[in-house]
């Protein structure tokens, strides 16, 4: 199962709809094996810094920042099959 | 009716407390200008000036940069952007201090700990144990660097 977290804040216009077309690419890979969370980095910036999350939205996936901004969905794609790849 | 009160560089650096000097160098940074020139070339501004300088210096209190600043004010004059855009580079803005903070809590940390090893004050410089530790990490990182090679 890898874990994918959305770093971005409440309101933020250009986030959500970029964030829907990427939530259903995870989940088009199935909900088994990928988990989804959105991270409101107000609620949670010592946990973004602790990333490395310098400005969002960013995309960190198994507690590593991969995109520091919200990515193609065919980047995100790639991403996540080389980390199921890499998963036992 | 009355003209609108024009001031002159000194006047407008007395009533923004912000230095002649300095208001010359955002006007080089293209963040402020002057309404116009007296025949003599002085420059001459008006109460916009007044308001954009308080809004620069309130907007450096809060950590941002002239280039974050001249982003605000593109923002703050464009009649596409709205709040949220604004918001966001708040956002990041705050982000960024987080970061800071963190490298200097680590700083801080690491002084902590040296401070804590010296623990006899009357011992002579050369045996020094803050300096001999920071000698020895200088040495450790030369190595390092010198394996990766």
């Amino acid at each position: 199962m890898i874990k994918v977290e959305v770093f971005s804040s409440p309101g933020c216009g250009k986030c959500t709809q970029a964030k829907m077309v990427l939530k259903a690419i995870a989940e088009e890979i199935g909900q088994d094996k990928i988990t989804w969370r959105d991270v409101n980095i107000l609620e949670e910036m010592d946990y973004a810094v602790e990333l490395g999350v310098m400005s969002s939205p960013a995309i960190a996936i198994d507690g590593k920042l991969i995109f520091s901004s919200l990515p193609s969905a065919a980047k995100l794609r790639a991403a996540l099959d080389k980390q199921l790849a890499h998963t036992p | 009716m009355k003209a609108p009160a024009l001031h002159t560089i000194g006047k407008l650096a007395l009533a923004t407390d912000v230095t002649s000097d300095a208001i010359r160098y955002y006007e080089k940074e293209g963040l402020l200008t002057p309404i116009t020139k007296t025949g003599a070339g002085y420059r001459l501004y008006n109460e916009d000036a007044v308001r954009r300088l308080r809004f620069i210096k309130q907007a450096q209190h809060c950590g941002f940069s002239l280039a974050e600043i001249r982003e605000l004010l593109t923002l703050k004059n464009s009649d596409a952007a709205c709040c949220k855009d604004v918001r966001s580079v708040a956002i990041d803005k705050k982000l960024q201090l987080a970061h800071k903070i963190k490298a200097l809590q680590i700083m801080s940390q690491a002084l902590t700990e040296l401070i804590t090893i010296c623990n006899d004050e009357a011992r002579p410089l050369d045996e020094c144990p803050i300096l001999a530790a920071l000698e020895t990490s200088m040495a450790d990182k030369r190595k390092k660097g010198t394996s990766h090679d």
